[in-house]
């Protein structure tokens, strides 16, 4: 179960409209890193988690994507309001805007739809952890290539409190990971999978929280 | 900045410090220094929340009060002050 809290995570206020740039920040809403897929890959990956600590992470983590799946939006929104034609015609929003107007569609910057061939959730968590691992960093690029591009300093803003965002999960999802690594045999990390190999896996002694 | 922001904005500040105390608890629950300032920015968010809400409306709709449903009111989030 979820509830909406009104209000976002980190405040949206942009002043000018910017076609083009929404047609690019829009990847992070729908494109092979973005925060659609962020969300769908830990929420889905918490099912098969053998600990808590893996479990509550992957929870708290997969709703804040949410959040910022809402951030995003929200940017694309004021970036694509009281556009004129002519403002659109001379961007490289006008082939979005054909399909879409100006509604929330998940895309990529080449206008890709979403898709959930771009994540994995195997069942495995050393193998699962390793994927976060590698989403957080691909989408802190995504955010340095888009910082790159945007000078304008309300998005600039919004999209750094992103970036961060990144480098703090990718963290706590290494700290899952030596939790995970621990838990299991440490002569062979591969020798079962907890999630499947056994019926419910035994946190080593002295370890609180993890066989909960 | 309006007063609604800034009111919005000290929501946001104490909610942001509590959502980070969380996520490091739930990859260190048994560390008593996290549990004391997530329990300490609790009241504070929960202060800063109830003074927001009964100036400008609920932020979750379970905080609706009174006889009139202020819940769907503008300005939602995604939208800036002057389209609102």
């Amino acid at each position: 179960m979820w509830t909406y809290e009104k209000k976002l995570e980190y405040p949206v206020k942009i002043k000018t409209a910017n076609p083009n740039m929404a047609k690019l920040i829009i990847s992070q809403l729908g494109g092979p890193d973005g925060e659609m897929g962020a969300a769908t890959r830990y929420l889905s990956q918490r099912y098969s988690a053998p600990w808590a600590q893996v479990k509550g992470t992957l929870t708290d983590i997969g709703t804040e994507e949410m959040g910022h799946a809402e951030m995003i939006c929200a940017i694309i929104h004021q970036l694509t309001r009281n556009l004129t034609p002519e403002q659109i015609k001379n961007s490289s929003f006008a082939a979005y805007y054909t399909d879409h107007t100006t509604g929330l569609y998940p895309v990529d910057a080449n206008g890709v739809p979403f898709s959930a061939s771009t994540l994995q959730s195997t069942g495995d968590t050393v193998t699962d952890l390793n994927e976060d691992l590698a989403a957080e960093q691909k989408a802190r690029t995504t955010y340095e290539n888009l910082l790159r591009l945007v000078d304008d300093p309300d998005v600039r803003d919004v999209l750094k409190f992103l970036r961060e965002r990144e480098v703090v999960h990718y963290q706590r999802f290494g700290e899952l990971l030596r939790i995970a690594q621990e838990n299991l045999d440490s002569n062979n990390f591969y020798a079962f999978n907890p999630s499947f190999d056994v019926r419910r896996p035994q946190p080593r002694k002295g370890t609180p929280y993890t066989g909960a | 900045m309006d007063n609604r922001d800034a009111m919005l904005k000290r929501v946001q500040v104490y909610d942001f410090a509590l959502y980070e105390a969380r996520l490091f608890l739930d990859t260190h629950p048994t560390c008593k220094e996290a549990l004391d300032y997530y329990n300490k920015h609790l009241e504070m968010a929960k202060a800063a929340k109830d003074e927001f809400e009964a100036k400008y409306g609920p932020l979750m709709a379970e905080n609706n009060k009174g006889d009139s449903w202020e819940w769907i009111k503008d300005p939602w989030p995604w939208e800036n002050n002057w389209e609102a």
